[in-house]
């Protein structure tokens, strides 16, 4: 009998679906691994067992009898922990009392015994003894340690909810080889001892090893369940994208012409280090559009941000055209030639409450050293650039927000066209606007290269970006591990790329 | 049709035209309960209070639309301070009116930088800055006055701040009215308005357009030290010399009449029309209850009342706004 069995459960928002239909039967004893390509739904399907997303329909069995996860109290009630990906410790506390927090709750009385938490946290702890480096305590703050001890504090906190059911997603992405073979050392004692696993991760030499079965979801659906030991990476991409590896490429719409002699290099960029960007390094010409893909959150936003000058901190060389480029600020990259614009444009992008001429004209004055603002004559070049992007707009003194996203975004993107960069950074610009207003974007963006303008893209739709780059380096954990040209530019080989050992 | 009755509709929610209407229903009101209150000599008398307070009010204007929580506490400290030392340095001669007032405009920006800095790079909350800047000069005004009432106004600045100067009106108004000007044109006409309301509004955004918003910040500081600092100079002219902590009352004056002219405390929005306007309100509201016997305490617990009320209406900015 299976410990977990989901049957049709399907979550939607608004008219979004994001997970279609989920099937899954994990096993006591087994490695339960979760694959598919970005947005397929995987991590939906995760949360509603967690219990932090609640399905709209379908059934839920836990050991036979059909239940409801409400909340992720509920779901410890029923022996599920869940590992975060993005950490859910407490900074400023020790490391013993971070891995005995999901015990907090159950105690009784008002005092905590320090030697006996500490008794209670060490054979948590003990597993991973030789690897956890320099610096790690039981009494150290979380908030101390470095990045991958944080990540072995996150895993040993949920071993210690002694859970039947335990989800890692993308548990290792921190983690050394010799950190990775500990846990993996870990993972087999669970197994043995017949506890169920769900396992998300990008390495598939990780899945391969430690996997015992594979459930692949393509666009909201769980589409196949299968033995690991009876099938090849190769077939499971198959799976995944619904692309034959030899099959004809997908058509890259409109790639710029290439041009016969070695085109001007527009950026340059050497040994990028940033927070959650692994020493990456790249060229990009005048006239082409570089696509940053992968699965999400590999440090392809990480590394926009961070040339742009938005990251806490940064090394490594960056040349735009032939200046060397100085100084952590979005300020100093703006005036060398950069620009940027965010998915996240209600953080990054829109000033609220302001009129659009206001919205549209900060580039410009800066670049132009301009002290008075006069509307008459800032505003026809306001007007000038919104219309490049056939922007719908009343007067420009309405303010920002009686706009649509889409005409928002546009703004935004207006912002820059009014004195143009050498070198455009998007960051999944895209995001939750309409398909109409997507299309005028990204015509005026291949406008822009072929007059000469180099452009970086990220997107979080895999079609956007496979359509719109000339080529696309595949980022994994925040490195690059491949660059897609020609004809490889399909689904298929960005998720070999994606999921191959870094 | 919808046009005209929507836009009819908007103007009289608009902060500045509820003030004006609340002003001419108080002077009414102040006309029926004294005679004589709303007499051209007893508001231009009014209006001559208000100046003060206006003036004070238009630099925390600008730290407020700064956003990030601005707010100056410290604008009564330096109102006191610039005002002995105006007194000091002029000792009742028109020699000392220029000196006076480059030493008080130095003081005020350098007590306003220091705020500005330790804001900016420290990250200090601005209300625990200021406050703190405000328990500073206090301190400083004590060891200064060492008690003694001391100090006279020039009689060129009595004269400026009280006499009739052109068209019968005061200098003081004068003054305040160009304040109004150009603080207008600094908002509206100049890509450093455009960048306050921008770091007011959204700073990330703002520094992502290349905003120097600390720069921005640290110079509303200073300017609302300046602006503090005339304000304490031209009290002198009102009153003669300086007595004991004069500026104090202006700390909550100077926030209400920046709310009560409709810009949050949220900051990002609003200007400095409407907070003139808020001013000469507040003044005429003293006005009323100094007439109806109330006394100082009855006053200051109508103060701090109104701002309440106020924070109810439109305090709350982006909560609100959804």
């Amino acid at each position: 009998m299976p410990r977990l069995r989901l049957e049709g459960v399907c979550k939607r928002y608004g008219a979004t679906v994001a997970l279609g239909r989920g099937d899954l039967s994990l096993m006591p004893g087994e490695v339960h691994v979760l694959m598919g390509s970005n947005g397929s739904g995987k991590s939906t399907l995760s949360k509603i067992i967690a219990g932090s997303v609640r399905p709209d329909e379908g059934v839920i069995e836990c050991d036979g009898s059909i239940v409801t996860i409400p909340s992720p109290r509920a779901a410890r009630d029923l022996g599920i922990a869940v590992f975060y990906q993005e950490l859910s410790l407490a900074a400023h506390r020790s490391v013993v009392e971070n891995i005995c927090l999901p015990g907090l709750g159950h105690a009784r009385g008002l005092f905590r015994n320090r030697a006996e938490m500490t008794a209670a946290a060490e054979p948590f702890i003990e597993p991973f003894e030789s690897v956890l480096g320099e610096g790690f305590g039981l009494d150290v703050p979380v908030g101390r340690l470095r990045a991958d001890q944080r990540q072995l504090v996150e895993i040993m906190k949920t071993l210690a909810a002694r859970p039947d059911i335990l989800i890692f997603d993308e548990p290792t992405s921190a983690l050394d080889r010799a950190q990775v073979e500990c846990f993996m050392a870990v993972l087999r004692k669970l197994k043995a001892d017949g506890k169920s696993i769900i396992f998300i991760s990008h390495r598939m030499d990780e899945i391969f090893e430690i996997g015992d079965r594979v459930t692949i979801i393509r666009d909201g659906e769980t589409v196949r369940t299968s033995v690991l030991a009876d099938t090849t990476m190769e077939e499971i991409l198959r799976t995944m994208t619904g692309e034959e590896a030899t099959g004809p490429a997908a058509p890259a719409v409109s790639a710029a012409v290439k041009t016969p002699q070695r085109p001007t290099v527009k950026l340059k960029v050497s040994n990028l280090v940033a927070p959650g960007v692994n020493n990456v390094s790249f060229e990009v010409a005048a006239g082409e559009i570089l696509g940053f893909g992968g699965l999400h959150g590999q440090g392809q936003s990480a590394a926009l941000r961070a040339l742009f000058g938005a990251a806490q901190s940064r090394s490594g060389d960056i040349e735009v055209g032939t200046t060397r480029l100085t100084g952590n600020s979005p300020r100093a990259s703006i005036r060398n030639g950069l620009a940027y614009v965010s998915g996240d444009r209600a953080r990054d992008g829109v000033i609220e409450g302001r009129s659009i001429l206001e919205n549209t004209v900060p580039i410009y004055a800066l670049k132009n050293h301009l002290f008075v603002a006069s509307p008459r004559s800032l505003g026809a070049k306001a007007q000038q650039a919104l219309e490049q992007l056939q922007t719908k707009y009343q007067t420009l003194f309405h303010p920002i927000n009686s706009l649509s996203g889409g005409n928002q975004q546009k703004v935004v993107v207006s912002r820059w066209l009014m004195a143009p960069p050498e070198v455009m950074l998007l960051d999944d610009p895209t995001k939750g606007i309409d398909i109409a207003s997507k299309a005028e974007l990204f015509r005026v963006l291949r406008e822009l290269a072929a007059a000469g303008m180099a452009i970086l893209l990220y997107s979080s739709e895999d079609a956007e970006l496979l359509e719109n780059s000339d080529r696309v380096l595949v980022f994994n954990n925040g490195r690059t591990v491949r660059e897609l040209v020609g004809d490889e530019r399909t689904r298929y080989h960005l998720y070999h790329a994606a999921y191959e050992a870094a | 049709m919808s046009g005209l009755s929507t836009s009819i509709a908007d103007l009289a929610r608009t902060p500045l035209v509820v003030a004006l209407g609340l002003i001419l229903a108080l002077l009414v009101l102040g006309e029926l309960l004294s005679p004589g209150f709303a007499s051209a000599s007893q508001i231009m008398r009014l209006l001559i209070v208000a100046s003060i307070l206006g003036v004070v009010a238009a630099g925390q204007n600008l730290v407020i639309l700064g956003g990030r929580e601005g707010i100056d506490l410290s604008v009564g400290g330096v109102v006191s301070l610039s005002a002995v030392i105006a007194g000091n340095m002029m000792q009742g001669s028109d020699a000392g009116i220029i000196p006076a007032i480059l030493a008080c405009l130095a003081t005020g920006a350098f007590f306003g930088l220091l705020n500005g800095l330790g804001v900016t790079l420290l990250r200090i909350p601005p209300l625990i800055m200021t406050l703190g800047m405000l328990g500073v000069l206090q301190g400083l005004l004590v060891v200064v006055r060492s008690g003694i009432p001391s100090g006279l106004a020039a009689p060129g600045l009595a004269r400026f701040v009280t006499q009739p100067f052109l068209f019968g009106v005061p200098g003081m108004i004068w003054l305040w009215g160009a304040i109004g000007v150009l603080m207008a044109l600094l908002l509206r006409r100049t890509l450093f308005g455009y960048r306050v309301y921008a770091i007011g509004s959204n700073e990330t955004a703002a520094r992502m357009a290349g905003v120097p918003a600390d720069l921005i910040r640290v110079s509303l500081f200073v300017f609302s030290g300046m602006f503090a600092a005339v304000a304490g100079f031209c009290i002198i002219g009102y009153s003669g010399s300086s007595f004991s902590n004069v500026g104090a009352q202006y700390m909550l004056a100077s926030i209400i009449a920046v709310v009560l002219g409709g810009t949050p405390l949220s900051g990002g929005k609003g200007g400095y029309t409407g907070t003139m306007a808020g001013a000469v309100l507040l003044i005429l509201l003293q006005s009323i209850l100094t007439t109806l016997n109330i006394e100082e305490a009855g006053r200051q617990f109508a103060f701090g009342a109104t701002l309440l009320v106020l924070m109810l209406f439109y305090g709350r900015g982006k909560a609100l706004r959804g």
